[in-house]
């Protein structure tokens, strides 16, 4: 068949991209692959094929074998890095879950704010640098090691936080939980809002198999003492445009981030930092149930729960009530009560954002939102289309990075920050 | 602009090396040789699982990455391009018939479609889809194959299949979830097992492969669903099963990630040989994802870690 030359000169940004993030996540239940605890074997290592350079991992190191199945092309419930051939130059990674896509970490963005000026931003400050060499993922070139800590950021791995074995394991009544990595076996997951409360001589997995008591250190050589209690919607890699996924956050969850952040926790730090796993005051309480938006203070604390905002609930155990606050259907939308806490998690994602500092919002702005809208390059509004606003990213990257959220809050909106502070 | 004679020492390296990397079980009848990776001018291009379709009818292969699309030649060598520069969304698959037409299944303004495109890759016609059932409700298509006139469309997290005209209208749907019988435990878990390869055979039986339980699946067009595949290490056996395929003869090629092979298995679902491993050699495979084989008997592996596309050709003894 005779065709013209190669080259032609590509353009064309991707204006409609959010389609298929929106579509293609409006399933993605959990995933019973590890049933919450250890895996099939066969699942992650090549035991007796002596013909492979590597004979028993499936990648070329830890990172690498988790993403041949959690970095697969297609949003899925448990996919959390989008391949590139999915992300090109003005779409966004294609995952929506509490976490966040690790394929933020390749989204650079390069921009003028104003005349004269170009800002770039790099990809890696949009999360945590997970080394997976078979997926171009790379150890953090700025923090050389985990901030407020010392570990080394080229050991940093899936199993840096998740025990890949997934021993360690929730035993007892919901409400009154014990942990250990033996004790029981594990009939299944103990993350989601229906799994199972285990029963005598049973247990369920930690959540997301992350370390805890007990667990052996990682890669980057950190054990944890602190247990991360939540739990999450069995469907939670999904856009956020009708209702929010609620994870229910309970007792530890700034402790464990601690481990290779010490420096982060105001317990373990005599450095100013803000403050984690302490009560919100009355004051904040206020002004989060009040909040709507930059200059609306007119909520009411039944419907103030933000997703983008979340917080600690209590500094509970009891997986009854976690498991009973983990939701996707809107209808736990209560705010928080001065016994509730600010964590780690109230402000950044656990993997990656589409923000500096894995924040959940854009703290490198003045204003979030503009003319009623989520700012982007090709926004049809003239003021949303600006540079310093859009930061070079379009509509949809700027829309996905808020979870697909609609843009709800004032029509010049500004960090959410305030939605404890209500400074603006 | 490099010479002639520096472009076919690029495009064929491996036509003059023809290393035979099969180690042939017992009863193997298949060796595979490894040919080249496809390139452009300047050398292997370095995809990481990318999706690659063939066009049998014309010798060319298609391979589709970041809704850009690049057309080879017969011979591995890049011949034309295009997606970029067209106003039709984005672009989850491409398909090619007979006369030339190049069909992408398409997601524009939240709403899918396959666009009809001439041979320049140019839009000459939307085909919507029509006459879903309500149990495709939310259907979400992301793999489409062309066979014998009909589009095959997969919604792979859905696991759910519909057969279109080339009008659009639907003329069957398959629902897979339900068909699996899922043991009670599983279902208790409200797990999820999402499809991850795709495809069709020559007879229309729908291919797909579900990792998390080590199968490859046969639907029949008159739903008769069947499997194969057990987890383990030893030729044969499955670890992380991706892409599928059926060859020239019938027999069913089989990606596996964590072993980094090729897997060749009968109409029966026997084992016969397997190729590729881990490795950096040409021959190797870091991490496979898809597979595809064009008439001619060569069929074309997608890896990560910028290995592109390698091409092998498969000989019967």
């Amino acid at each position: 068949m005779p065709r013209p030359g190669i080259t032609r000169i590509k353009t064309v940004l991707f204006t409609v991209a959010i389609a298929k993030i929106f579509m293609l996540l409006s399933s993605g239940e959990s995933f019973a692959f590890h049933s919450g605890g250890v895996a099939e074997c066969m699942g992650c290592h090549n035991i007796h094929d002596a013909k492979s350079a590597s004979a028993l991992l499936a990648g070329t190191d830890i990172s690498s074998t988790c993403l041949d199945c959690h970095g697969e092309s297609g949003a899925g419930g448990y996919h959390i890095a989008t391949p590139d051939a999915d992300m090109p130059a003005g779409t966004p990674p294609g995952n929506m879950t509490p976490g966040g896509d690790f394929g933020w970490l390749k989204k650079a963005y390069t921009y003028s704010p104003r005349t004269g000026t170009t800002t770039v931003e790099p990809g890696e400050r949009h999360g945590h640098n997970i080394v997976a060499v078979d997926f171009g993922y790379t150890a953090d070139s700025t923090n050389t090691t985990a901030p407020g800590g010392d570990m080394d950021a080229t050991k940093l791995a899936c199993n840096s936080c998740h025990d890949n074995h997934g021993k360690l394991r929730r035993m007892g009544s919901d409400a009154a939980p014990t942990f250990g990595v033996t004790g029981a076996p594990i009939i299944a997951s103990g993350s989601y809002g229906n799994s199972p409360a285990p029963a005598a001589g049973q247990a369920v997995g930690a959540y997301r198999l992350l370390r805890g008591p007990g667990s052996t250190a990682g890669s980057g050589g950190k054990t944890f003492t602190a247990v991360f209690n939540a739990a999450v919607p069995a469907t939670y890699n999904r856009s956020e445009a009708t209702t929010p996924t609620r994870v229910a956050y309970g007792y530890g969850i700034s402790e464990w981030c601690a481990t290779c952040h010490p420096d982060m926790h105001t317990a373990t730090s005599s450095k100013m930092t803000h403050p984690v796993n302490q009560g919100l005051s009355s004051a904040e309480v206020d002004n989060y149930s009040k909040y709507k938006g930059s200059g609306i203070m007119t909520g009411s604390a039944a419907t103030s729960y933000d997703s983008l905002v979340p917080f600690q609930t209590d500094n509970t155990r009891n997986y009854t009530t976690l498991k009973s606050l983990a939701v996707n259907d809107g209808s736990k939308a209560t705010g928080p009560a001065t016994s509730d806490r600010v964590m780690c998690l109230s402000c950044h994602r656990a993997h990656a954002t589409g923000w500096p500092h894995m924040t959940r919002w854009n703290n490198d702005g003045e204003l979030i939102a503009v003319d009623g809208v989520w700012p982007g390059t090709d926004s049809p509004s003239s003021i949303a289309s600006q540079a310093k606003y859009a930061q070079g990213r379009t509509v949809t990257e700027t829309t996905v990075a808020y979870n697909g959220a609609t843009m709800h809050y004032a029509s010049y909106q500004r960090s959410l920050c305030n939605k404890c502070h209500a400074k603006d | 602009m490099k010479s002639t004679l520096q472009k076919i020492t690029m495009a064929l390296p491996a036509a003059l090396l023809m290393v035979s990397v099969s180690a042939p079980a017992a009863n193997a009848e298949i060796k595979a040789s490894y040919l080249y990776s496809l390139s452009d001018f300047y050398g292997l291009v370095p995809y990481s699982w990318t999706r690659v379709v063939i066009d049998n009818w014309h010798a060319e292969t298609y391979v589709l990455f970041q809704n850009n699309v690049k057309v080879f030649n017969g011979n591995g060598m890049e011949v034309y391009e295009f997606g970029d520069d067209i106003d039709v969304g984005i672009i989850y698959d491409v398909a090619i018939d007979e006369k030339t037409n190049i069909f992408l299944l398409t997601n524009n303004k939240q709403k899918y479609s396959i666009v009809r495109c001439n041979y320049r890759g140019e839009p000459k016609e939307t085909i919507e889809i029509k006459g879903l059932p309500d149990e495709l409700k939310g259907f979400i298509p992301f793999r489409m194959v062309y066979r014998k006139g009909n589009f095959y469309l997969a919604s792979l997290s859905h696991m759910q299949i519909a057969v279109v005209d080339r009008n659009g209208n639907c003329l069957a749907s398959y629902d897979i979830k339900p068909m699996l019988e899922l043991s009670e435990e599983e279902k208790k878990k409200g797990s999820e097992m999402d499809m991850v390869g795709f495809n069709v055979d020559n007879d229309g039986n729908m291919l797909f492969t579900i990792p998390a339980i080590f199968k490859v699946f046969r639907l029949t067009p008159d739903r008769k669903l069947s499997s194969f595949g057990q987890p383990g290490s030893i030729p044969g056996k499955f670890g992380i099963v991706s892409g599928v395929a059926e060859d020239n003869r019938g027999n069913y090629l089989v990606v596996d990630k964590l072993k980094s092979v090729v897997m060749v298995f009968d109409k029966d679902y026997t084992f016969i040989t397997e190729f590729g491993h881990r490795g950096v050699n040409p021959d190797n495979f870091i991490v496979p994802d898809e597979v595809a084989i064009d008439k001619g008997d060569k069929i074309y592996v997608t890896q990560t870690r910028n290995r592109g596309v390698s091409v092998f050709r498969l000989a019967y003894e």
